[in-house]
């Protein structure tokens, strides 16, 4: 959640200017949301709750849950409005989450 | 104080002050993408209350004291750190130039959202989470 705190604090202003931001987790949506108000982020949460997406992504890391099960790789993709990948980011650490000034640049930058 | 018990004093300072730091400075991406910081400050504390065994002249018990819970937290640590938290590097289909698999998934209002919904109106930043801490 450190990535989200991180990021809502400096992309607050860019949502205005119009990005959409989407947080996708096998999390159901009730904690989800729980989880939006807490932090009072502008973002849209979805459940991705059989790892289809993150699948179809290639980002799903097999028996990397706390109990073995499949979670997903964490991963943050800027696209532009035509809807192409302009930049994207993949950790091999799940402590370790891209610096918002680098997501920022680059959606300042499309 | 022995100089014994000034290690070992020491030792418990950068043992605590690395999780302390590393907790409340999580938010800092500096700090967060640099969690080996937090193994390298327990081997630290590990070395200092080390050296305060062996510099103990006659009552040990503090720098046993100190060596027990810093070497606990270097090999949990290291352990997290290197095993644990390591994520495989495995091919994705992200591609800069290309679009990636369009979804369609359901928000927190029960709305289906699909990343066709946003094209030629906005750009999207996709943040992909594990949903356990």
């Amino acid at each position: 959640m450190a990535e989200l705190q991180g990021l809502g604090a400096q992309l607050s202003e860019a949502e205005q200017a119009g990005v959409e931001i989407v947080a996708i987790s096998p999390d159901p949506n009730e904690r989800s949301q729980k989880l939006a108000e807490g932090l009072r982020l502008g973002y849209r949460f979805v459940a991705d709750r059989d790892l289809a997406v993150a699948r179809r992504y290639g980002l799903v890391h097999a028996g990397g849950g706390p109990e073995g099960q499949d979670v997903p790789r964490p991963a943050t993709v800027v696209l532009d409005r035509e809807g192409v990948v302009r930049w994207f980011s993949v950790s091999r650490n799940f402590q370790v989450r891209p610096d918002p000034d680098d997501v920022l640049r680059a959606v300042r930058a499309l | 104080m022995t100089s014994s018990a000034r290690l070992a004093a020491l030792s418990v300072v950068v043992a605590i002050g690395a999780v302390a730091a590393y907790a409340f400075l999580l938010r800092v991406a500096a700090v967060r993408n640099h969690p080996e910081g937090y193994v390298v400050a327990f081997a630290l504390a590990t070395a200092l209350a080390a050296l305060a065994v062996i510099r103990a002249p006659a009552r040990r018990w503090p720098a046993w004291l100190a060596l027990g819970p810093s070497s606990l937290l270097l090999v949990g640590g290291a352990w997290f750190n290197f095993v644990v938290a390591q994520v495989p590097v495995t091919p994705t289909a992200l591609r800069v130039g290309e679009r990636p698999p369009d979804f369609t998934l359901p928000d927190a209002a029960g709305r289906q959202v699909s990343l066709a919904d946003f094209r030629g109106k906005k750009p999207v930043v996709l943040v992909f989470y594990r949903g356990y801490w």
